[in-house]
């Protein structure tokens, strides 16, 4: 019985993936006069890195993208409402049950064995050995988005199984995201791969960028606060678990967006163009912006692809409030079978919900003044709003974190009846570790146009000057990390 | 930052125009490759060099056979090499300054604080 991740693959930031990507690059580029051998070759290399992991998994990658294909061919050709709305039904009906088979089956399973047990009514169930193919999650997501998208008409059908292949798999984006749109990215297939300075420039930044933020910051925390804090909550102290928490809502901020980083800026120099997937989530002063910030192809996802669908913030107001709630409680659960995911999506719906109502009410009761005076105070007002928003905000989020790092509710339970204790040790409140938790939260406050500034610095220098930049940059990242290279935590989403 | 990768589409649908255009952004492409290749073999060079230790973890991993054991050979003494000549030092001194870091205690933050104050106290002086 169980579930079993694969994750002996190639991993960004060590060296097969730099040798991998070296080949891709010159391999890649020099293909560039024929544009389809280099679809070609790029599908072949995404494929090599997705094999990786295991190589079995390949065969499922392909038969889900031909299904999603084969389903977008079908509703460029259909031309009546009730066919194409089974057409639709029938692709994203397959796409979620091979997620569901892979991903929720054996929590299913032991979560109907327990409750039967709870009844006395002990019964023989076929549990079976399950290997969850890494990135399943991803790329379910992008084949549903491709799908929808032609039937609402975003999009026209792709011809081209090519397209449709490396779209899916194109491997910086294939195994933790961003969750690209076909609209994105296919019109990017359909013209010649372009590379400039800015391209240069942005990916040398993001992979940088990225590459520190995991392996210093995120891997430092994980080993030396987060993983021993979470391992018993009950053998450290309140001060331990306090910063435990704010190491864990840094460390999983560092490994997700540095991941996203290196993703993107690796697209960047192949010519292609991701979106932002996060926009400094922990400087939001509400829950709302938090999700504007947060992963945002994946709340951007659940907002067009199911909470606008059940009606979004069209009906009454507590159609919203519903809506809210099972967009986040399913956000939740995509994240893994585990009752602390339901938890932590249910928590961030409710308060959602509670968010709004409360807003509401207070612009009905001291709605906005007018004159100069009151512009002032409003700005005061607005000022120590926004501030008193951001650390109630981040509070928040780091109670749902919680949840979502705990290995069990029982653990979760523990870690937070440790804060009605403060008299313990911190064996873990070190200046190195504070400094780390400090240093991932001055990102979340730095000008938003920072990279930007840098990344245009870096375009006008010489290619000597480029790649001692780059070399220097990787090599003092590799003697500050510590040895050894931990897995990206959405890896097993 | 990601603006900058706007995709720069012509608009100008005659087809001179386009051609021209194309042939720009050919040569632009061109260009771009060479330079991020050149810069990406002074990565590798950059890495070969100060980092070599690196380069057996690598090659051990590569199983066992004639070839491998080869590489692994050639990596080793490539390391000494580069150890012998003093390359490996300043990935050394590096992590010798995080390891402090990481051992550091509030007291001797505090400690440095004082003595920063100190120096900056008699600078002003």
């Amino acid at each position: 019985m169980g579930q079993h991740w694969a994750l002996a693959g190639m991993l960004f930031p060590t060296l097969e993936f730099g040798i991998f990507f070296l080949i891709v690059f010159t391999v890649g580029w020099g293909l560039r006069a024929a544009p389809a051998l280099r679809k070609y070759f790029l599908v072949a290399a995404s494929y090599v890195f997705y094999g990786w992991w295991d190589w079995r998994f390949t065969g499922l990658l392909f038969a889900t993208t031909l299904i999603n294909y084969l389903g977008g061919l079908a509703l460029g050709k259909a031309e009546r409402v009730g066919f194409r709305k089974f057409i639709v039904g029938v692709t994203v009906a397959v796409d979620l049950g091979v997620l569901a088979f892979f991903k929720y089956y054996g929590f299913f399973l032991t979560s109907l064995d327990e409750l039967l047990t709870t009844f006395g009514l002990h019964r023989d169930l076929p549990f079976l050995e399950i290997i969850l193919p890494i990135g399943i999650s991803f790329f379910t997501f992008q084949g549903i988005s491709y799908v929808v998208d032609v039937y609402r008409g975003h999009i026209a059908a792709e011809k081209s199984l090519l397209d449709v292949m490396l779209f899916k798999s194109f491997f910086p984006q294939l195994v933790a995201g961003p969750i690209v749109r076909a609209a994105d990215f296919i019109p990017q297939l359909h013209a010649p791969a372009r590379l400039t300075r800015d391209h240069i420039a942005v990916g040398t930044v993001l992979i940088l960028t990225g590459l520190a933020k995991k392996m210093v910051i995120a891997n430092y925390l994980a080993t030396e606060l987060v993983d021993p804090v979470f391992f018993d909550p009950t053998a450290v102290g309140a001060l331990d678990l306090l910063i435990g928490i704010y190491g864990y809502a840094v460390q999983i901020y560092c490994d997700f967006s540095g991941y996203s980083d290196i993703a993107i800026g690796v697209a960047a120099l192949l010519g292609y163009r991701f979106r932002e997937n996060f926009d400094q989530p922990y400087r939001a002063s509400s829950l709302q912006d938090f999700w504007r910030r947060w992963h945002i192809s994946l709340s951007s996802w659940l907002r067009d692809y199911l909470y606008i669908p059940l009606g979004g913030s069209r009906g009454s107001e507590a159609k919203t409030y519903r809506n809210l709630l099972i967009t986040m409680f399913l956000g939740g659960v995509w994240h893994g079978a585990a009752w602390t995911f339901v938890i932590w999506g249910a928590f961030h719906g409710a308060m959602l919900g509670i968010e709004r109502f409360v807003r509401t009410k207070l612009n009905e009761l001291a709605p906005p003044q007018a004159g100069d005076e009151a512009q002032i105070l409003s700005r005061l007002g607005n000022f120590a709003q926004h501030m008193v928003g951001v650390v109630w905000t981040f509070h928040l989020v780091c109670f749902a974190w919680i949840f979502f790092r705990a290995d069990s509710f029982g653990t979760a339970q523990d870690y937070l009846k440790g804060f009605a204790d403060w008299t313990g040790s911190h064996d873990h409140v070190t200046p190195f570790l504070v400094g780390l938790v400090a240093l991932g939260m001055i990102f979340q406050f730095t000008p938003r146009n920072l990279g930007r500034e840098l990344a245009l610095a870096i375009r006008v220098l010489p290619s000597p000057l480029l790649g001692l930049l780059l070399g220097a940059g990787i090599l003092v990242i590799w003697a500050v990390a510590p040895e050894g290279v931990a897995p990206f935590i959405y890896f097993q989403f | 930052m990601l603006d900058l990768l706007d995709d720069g589409n012509v608009d100008d649908d005659r087809l001179e125009a386009v051609r021209v255009a194309d042939m720009e952004r050919d040569e632009v492409t061109r260009r771009s490759v060479a330079r991020f290749a050149r810069a990406m073999w002074i990565v590798v060079a950059l890495l070969l060099l100060f980092n070599s230790g690196q380069l057996i973890t690598v090659v051990n991993g590569f199983g066992v056979g004639p070839v491998q054991d080869a590489a692994v050979a050639l990596s080793t003494t490539w390391n000494e090499q580069m150890e012998k000549n003093g390359l490996a030092k300043p990935v050394a001194v590096i992590r010798a300054f995080v390891e402090r870091l990481r051992g550091a205690g509030w007291s001797e933050v505090h400690d440095g604080a004082v003595e920063l104050r100190g120096t900056y106290g008699e600078a002003k002086g």
